[in-house]
């Protein structure tokens, strides 16, 4: 029996060495790990970051954004002329691109693609991204006319979003809801192979792509195969990095940024332009958030800091502001009108507006306690970040309630009028994208969650949404800065960084990050073997 | 015939002593104490599960710090490094959280304890005592047994919220049926006696019969019962809270704090690690302790 077993290995062993020299001739697939699978890949169906980061591989948009976040460049269209009124944008698209499956893009692909995203009968949760559209059109074979009611500043930027992809329309019609799910076509630098979801999605390079973006020094993909891996565990995760099971992550837990860093070949490099933030919201209409002193007092308490400190592990950066100072339009006098840590100043502003310490400690005023809660989504910081600021508001006599829900049931939790406080991070590219997002009180009960109707923030908003000189944006998009600030809507906590971490058989990486996409479209990356 | 005129209601005690005698004793606590003591696990496990219900009384005495005020500039620190065991995630003390994690867990498995107990033992008695209502009540119990208690937890979070309230009431249910069944197999026995019969003919009330001549006699089923049936409900509460379904923050719960320290596994294990070495202790404790006074208690291996 013995011998039979020491044979069968003998035999495993010269079948392995056999096969040693083919697989050394191809290099393996580029892995990368992420945390969390999207629900479909389909550009307009859905807002996850997870569905972006794939998307910008797989597919194209009309124009791209810089790694300053700021800059628009060419991308599918070569160029753009704006009319003077602001409401017509003309793109020359290029000639050159192929899908997939081979077959050259038209001018009706791009108008198909973009009607199919911002047309209300799709109900896509992000059309509202394309602007009050009223026509889009070709003119002769290479002009895309894309027709507004109204002026639209961002649109630009809402273009360049995955939400915007340019998709095969026979590949659409063919699958149906599949769409992005049983397979995709696009004219990205890869191709999809298969997805596996909440395992692994693959795909391939395309072999016609040579149309890359000019912020890349290569226009061309230079890797076959690419495998994006779902690894939930952070820990696990950590260990396949180390261990060389995988090449690149932007999902590395922040603990073991300096760890990775020591570890001979890995590269670790940070995106200083990344715009992914956290903030706690108030709702201004329930019975403790609505004082203005309770919530400038939470603004004032709490150790932004020390959070960004301790639960970032030092790589995380206190939000100075309602915005990322990295963001188009930030307004840097509405930063400084910001309330600053001071809990003595937090106790006097309190005492001040009556709100005066009971028996057990926790604020009272007219038979109130200064008691709020707060739901939030419960992920890797969360709970951390909430209960460092549960202990900062105890020491001012605020008793904060923390309720932090699974992912799957946290969407549904937040959409209720149950809370009182939330919290949220999100990506985002332009001051007035964020703030329209947020503050219109159109946008009320999500995500204008805070229930802020304020037809003075509405009419700002609007000024500087449909802005056609960069002054004027700013000037409306930095009043609004000002009045929320002033009002105390929001507590902004930390701007999320983004570190690459790539093993070392990979060069070229470099880290983008819009819409939380850490690599974008993947270009200039190499595989050394 | 008029309860006044009823000559045994006038002397209770009398028939009670007379019944005494026939009936099994139901006390054996001096050689229950000796045959426990006599075993070297029972005596650890007695003196672990002893020095954690002492510790979890005492925690507001003993712990050397505030469980809720946070020091973000020494948090994660090492065994040694700060305090004896170091601190978590927020910079606490670790001995205090310690201390205060196990007071909530003992008394989460204390109250869901006693509630499923107490409905589960009125359940099964009245199976027992009344063979009309066995079936629907038994089956209803059969019912409530093929729900996993963690899926239990997780409606009843869904229903209520997360909280204490709502891992206690789900591990309450989840004991419900467990104890009915102990106290009926027991109670069935115990009613076919002799002194049963006699209690009857002589016109004692059900209740009586069951409160004094019964349950005295299934008591010892139902106390083994209860302690090993307090090591799982502190797993599974742990279990629970590790989800996320049981205390919110700042409470300190031993399963949420070994929950809080998954994420720095590598870098300070001891958050993680401390928490679940204590549920580990009080599992094991409270199960041997369970062991040791089935084995105390059954007259066959008595000497």
């Amino acid at each position: 029996m013995m011998k039979r077993y020491a044979l069968l290995l003998a035999g495993a062993a010269g079948a392995v060495l056999a096969a040693a020299p083919a697989v050394a001739q191809q290099k393996a697939p580029l892995s990368i790990l992420r945390v969390i699978d999207a629900d479909n890949y389909d550009p307009i169906r859905s807002t996850a970051t997870a569905a972006a980061e794939v998307m910008y591989m797989l597919a194209d948009t009309l124009v791209t954004v810089d790694f300053d976040m700021k800059t628009i460049k060419p991308g599918l269209a070569e160029s753009w002329t704006v009319s003077p009124d602001g409401k017509t944008y003309s793109f020359k698209i290029r000639k050159d691109v192929k899908f997939c499956d081979g077959r050259p893009m038209t001018i009706d692909d791009v108008v198909y693609s973009l009607k199919r995203w911002t047309d209300p009968a799709n109900k896509s949760p992000v059309s509202f991204r394309g602007g009050p559209v009223k026509d889009i059109r070709a003119e002769g074979d290479s002009t895309l006319i894309y027709e507004l009611k109204e002026p639209y500043s961002d649109l630009l930027f809402q273009m360049a979003l995955s939400f915007a992809s340019v998709v095969d329309r026979n590949t659409v019609e063919k699958l149906g809801q599949n769409f992005g799910v049983q397979g995709f076509n696009g004219t990205g630098p890869y191709c999809w192979v298969k997805w596996t979801p909440r395992q692994e999605l693959v795909m391939k390079k395309n072999p016609y792509y040579n149309w890359g973006p000019p912020i890349y020094k290569d226009p061309k993909p230079q890797i076959d195969e690419i495998v994006w891996k779902i690894i939930p565990e952070s820990n696990t995760l950590m260990a396949a990095i180390q261990a060389r099971q995988a090449d690149v992550t932007y999902y590395m837990p922040y603990i073991a940024l300096d760890t990775m860093q020591r570890i001979p070949g890995m590269t670790v490099q940070r995106q200083e332009n990344y715009i992914y933030d956290i903030f706690m919201g108030f709702k201004v209409d329930k019975p403790v958030s609505s004082d203005k002193a309770i919530r400038e007092a939470v603004n004032m308490a709490v150790d932004k800091q020390a959070i960004a400190k301790a639960i970032f592990f030092g790589k995380g950066q206190v939000l100075p502001s309602l915005l990322n100072p990295a963001v188009l339009d930030y307004d840097k006098e509405s930063a400084a009108a910001m309330p600053k840590h001071d809990p003595a100043g937090a106790a006097k502003l309190l005492d001040e507006a009556g709100w005066k310490p009971g028996a057990d400690g926790i604020r009272e005023k007219d038979g109130k306690k200064a008691t709020f809660t707060v739901y939030g989504i419960r992920n890797d910081v969360n709970p951390r970040i909430s209960e460092a600021m549960q202990a900062d508001l105890r020491k001012v006599g605020i008793d904060l309630k923390i309720q932090l829900w699974d992912a799957t049931v946290a969407w549904g939790k937040l959409a209720t009028q149950e809370f009182d406080a939330f919290y949220m991070a999100y990506p985002y590219v332009t001051a007035t994208e964020a703030l329209n997002l947020y503050f219109a009180s159109r946008q009320v009960p999500t995500p204008n969650r805070m229930n802020w109707k304020d037809p003075k923030t509405d009419e700002l908003l609007k000024a500087a949404a449909t802005a056609t000189d960069d002054k004027a944006r700013k000037e409306a998009i930095g009043a609004v800065q000002m009045q929320l600030t002033d009002a105390n809507v929001w507590v902004p906590l930390v701007s999320q960084p983004l570190w690459v971490v790539a093993g070392d058989r990979v060069e070229g990486v470099r880290a983008h990050g819009i819409y939380g996409a850490g690599l974008y479209k993947g270009l200039d990356i190499k595989l050394k073997r | 015939m008029s309860s006044a005129s009823d000559p045994l209601s006038r002397t209770p005690k009398a028939v009670d002593a007379a019944l005494s005698i026939v009936a099994a004793a139901p006390v054996r606590r001096k050689s229950v104490l000796r045959m426990l003591l006599s075993d070297v696990g029972a005596c650890i496990a007695l003196a672990l599960v002893v020095l954690a219900i002492l510790g979890a009384v005492f925690a507001p005495w003993l712990a050397p710090t505030d469980p809720y005020g946070n020091d973000l500039a020494n948090t994660l620190k090492a065994p040694g490094e700060a305090g004896l065991l170091g601190t978590d995630g927020q910079g606490r003390d670790m001995i205090t959280r310690l201390l205060f994690g196990l007071r909530t867990t003992l008394l989460m498995g204390f109250a869901s304890v006693v509630f499923g107990c107490v409905i589960g033992g009125i359940i099964g008695f009245a199976a027992a005592y009344y063979p009309r209502l066995s079936g629907v009540l038994m089956r209803l119990m059969d019912i409530l047994l093929s729900f996993p208690a963690i899926l239990f937890g997780l409606a009843i979070a869904a229903i209520f919220g997360p909280g204490l309230l709502a891992v206690i009431i789900a591990l309450a249910i989840a004991t419900v049926p467990l104890m009915a069944r102990v106290v009926r197999g027991s109670a069935l026995v115990v009613l076919q006696q002799g002194y049963i019969e006699a209690a009857r003919s002589l016109g004692l009330t059900d209740l009586r019969i069951i409160l004094r001549y019964v349950l005295p006699n299934c008591l010892s089923a139902m106390f083994v019962f209860v302690t090993l049936r307090f090591g799982q409900v502190i797993l599974l509460g742990a279990a629970l809270s590790f989800l996320g379904l049981g205390a919110q923050p700042p409470t300190a719960e031993l399963g949420a704090m070994a929950a809080d320290g998954r994420n720095f596994l590598f870098f300070a294990p001891h958050v993680s690690v401390l928490p679940s070495l204590v549920i580990f202790l009080v599992v094991l404790a409270f199960n041997v302790l369970g062991d040791a006074l089935r084995d105390a208690l059954d007259p066959k291996l008595r000497k």
